[in-house]
């Protein structure tokens, strides 16, 4: 019985893999998401560890009328270059430098006399890569600030434990110890919008393509029940989508571990078993996603209706992920039941060098793929449809 | 044996087949014919289990469309109206492909293949993807996939429609040749010369139903015309006028009244 079946799907993958051109795009679309992620991890991983104080570079203006601060920086490790620039504020915003310390010229003379001086530190907020860099700039001030006011309290004989009531210390508790590990939240996100587009173009091509060719009719003249051709052309379409977003999860893994070997980025590197567990996670999605595809093929006019309606679909499950990437969900049985979304928070936890609970994965397999087998079956029946053969 | 019972068949309000009765018998070419939207692509897809009657019976050997589709499938070749091809897959995988699905397999169905081929003079591109087949390799592929299996009853819907003069001869001799080896075909046309030069025996359709049956000398003692083309013009007309006399009637019945 099952023979015809298989029959049915081989055709379906020899006839889609010799489609060059799509099947080339549709391996190559999984490696979007990784070299995306990859390459932010890079970026942002490398401005969020700028060089160490010592490394430091100020760059001011007026810098003459501070020689007090001057010398301070460099006994830091540090050091200050003055600039000629006569547009500061613009230098800043175009990128010159991260920022500008502005000395005024009565600095000397405010300073000297122990009253308070303002200086100027020119920053561009919008721009992200600068937030190290400036961060130096402000802890080298504040230093040389309090230096001076304990040498000048301690020279009127107070003790400098009374201007400074608290000292705070920061605990993270984070399981991925660097900011970066946020962007691993974004590979589920991701991992849905594989899942839907893995497999589309032959469920489309199968089903809404076969009819608009005219080949189905024939087609369906043979010896062997309806259901059986849905299921054939639906196994074709499964495997694809699971190679698709098996090449997406090998793809993470190696740029992960790419990374960590650079020491660059992310501190929290999932290994084997957890991309194993995203694959599992994956499945029962991918039985919903490609049920969903044969249904729409089936039911829409044509091709072009067919591509148009499954072009929208994969932003609907990537969509809680996108807004858990910076609200994280707590894990909950209800969560669970919704396919995609218990995924969704499941995959963010394993990624995140977290150990998800066992039946919640459970729960969550169990549930989608009942879900997809409800789907199935409507597909079958759908098939039965006696206009199915014909496209108008 | 291929044989049609009181079949209706409408599509919303469109009634496209009613009360149509025939039987084609074994050894016999039975040709349908009749203008386009007479029924026969109607009738045809009833027959090879692609459609569903409102009522009335289409058996294949005695099995009915309905109650029974594997085992009319199992007994039938089909050449539908629709006859598309897989554009990646060469011509023998075509064939290959139909085979299987009958539950052939192995050396009996390669050699199967080979003797389409051959059958069909279709060597040169037996091996080839049949992107850009032209009309009449097309059809060779396709009457190639409907026949591999052997099939005892055969249905060909047009099957000469836009095909050069060559290729319709040679499509017209294998039909000769499945008959001679006792088998059975309805073949539909609207190409009066061709059913006359073809069939043993021909159903004349119009507006969804028979109009005339019987061997194309019957037909030429109806109506009194040898040629079957006029034969056909001439029942098309006795079919409008008989039309508008009932419409006539009708009108007449409700002004009495």
């Amino acid at each position: 019985m099952l023979e015809k079946v298989w029959i049915i799907a081989r055709k379906e993958l020899t006839d889609n893999l010799r489609d060059r051109r799509s099947t080339i795009l549709s391996l190559l679309y999984p490696l979007i998401g990784p070299v995306l992620l990859g390459a932010l991890v890079l970026f942002v991983g490398s401005t969020l560890t700028a060089p160490k104080v010592q490394e430091h570079v100020v760059v001011a203006q007026g810098s003459d009328n501070a020689p007090e601060f001057v010398a301070f920086v460099r006994e830091q490790g540090a050091d200050v270059v003055e600039t000629e620039i006569e547009d500061v504020a613009d230098a800043v915003r175009k990128g010159m430098h991260s920022s500008i310390l502005v000395f005024p010229e009565d600095f000397a003379d405010t300073f000297g006399d122990e009253r308070n001086a303002e200086i100027q530190l020119y920053i561009d907020s919008s721009r992200l890569s600068s937030i190290m860099s400036i961060g130096r700039t402000v802890e080298l001030i504040n230093r040389f600030n309090r230096n001076t006011a304990d040498t000048r309290l301690a020279a009127h004989e107070v003790d400098p434990q009374i201007a400074y009531p608290l000292t705070m210390k920061s605990v993270n508790v984070a399981a991925s110890l660097s900011i970066s590990g946020i962007f691993l939240n974004m590979m589920a996100p991701f991992l849905m919008f594989n899942i839907f587009i893995g497999g589309v173009y032959l469920a489309i091509d199968a089903t809404a393509g076969e009819r608009e060719r005219g080949s189905l009719e024939p087609l369906l003249a043979n010896p062997v029940p309806r259901w059986q051709f849905m299921l054939g052309k639906y196994i074709a379409s499964f495997l694809f989508t699971a190679l698709a977003v098996l090449m997406a999860i090998v793809a993470y893994k190696s740029i992960f571990s790419g990374l960590g070997m650079l020491g660059v980025g992310i501190k929290v590197n999932p290994g084997l078993s957890d991309f194993t567990f995203v694959f599992i996670l994956c499945i029962p999605i991918m039985l919903m996603a490609v049920a969903i595809q044969m249904i729409v093929a089936t039911v829409s006019k044509s091709f072009k209706e067919t591509q148009t309606y499954l072009g929208l679909l994969p932003l609907l499950p990537a969509l809680p992920g996108m807004i858990m990437v910076f609200v994280p969900i707590q894990a909950s049985a209800w969560a669970m039941l919704i396919p995609t979304y218990g995924q969704t928070i499941l995959i963010g936890q394993l990624v995140r060098g977290e150990t998800p609970d066992y039946g919640f994965m459970a729960l969550s397999c169990l549930a989608t793929t009942v879900v997809a087998m409800v789907l199935l079956v409507m597909a079958a029946r759908l098939y039965n449809r006696e206009n199915m053969a014909f496209a108008n | 044996m291929i044989e049609v019972r009181n079949l209706r068949k409408s599509f919303k309000e469109l009634v496209a087949v009613e009360n149509v009765s025939f039987s084609a018998k074994d050894g016999e070419i039975t040709g349908l014919i009749g203008p386009n939207g007479a029924g026969k692509t109607t009738t045809m897809r009833i027959l090879y289990t692609i459609m569903r009657p409102d009522s009335g019976q289409a058996l294949v050997d005695g099995f009915d469309a309905v109650a029974d589709p594997q085992q009319v499938q199992r007994r039938i070749g089909v050449l539908p109206d629709n006859r598309g091809l897989y554009p990646r897959l060469t011509a023998r995988e075509h064939v290959r492909y139909y085979g299987r699905l009958h539950g052939m397999k192995g050396e009996a169905l390669e050699s199967a293949i080979e003797e389409m081929i051959d059958t069909l003079v279709m060597r040169d591109v037996a091996d080839r993807r049949t992107k850009g087949f032209s009309k009449g390799q097309t059809l060779k592929v396709a009457l190639a996939r409907a026949l591999v299996h052997k099939p005892h009853n055969v249905m060909l819907d047009e099957p000469t429609n836009g095909l050069d003069v060559d290729s319709s001869r040679a499509v017209r001799d294998m039909v000769r040749r499945i008959r001679d080896e006792g088998r059975c075909v309805l073949f539909s046309s609207h190409i009066m010369s061709e059913v006359q030069a073809l069939c043993d025996r021909i159903i004349v359709m119009g507006h969804g139903r028979i109009v005339a049956e019987g061997t194309p000398d019957d037909l030429a003692d109806l109506t009194g015309e040898a040629d079957l083309e006029e034969i056909f013009v001439a029942i098309a007309r006795d079919e409008a006028e008989l039309k508008k006399r009932t419409e006539f009637e009708a009108l007449k019945e409700t002004l009495d009244a």
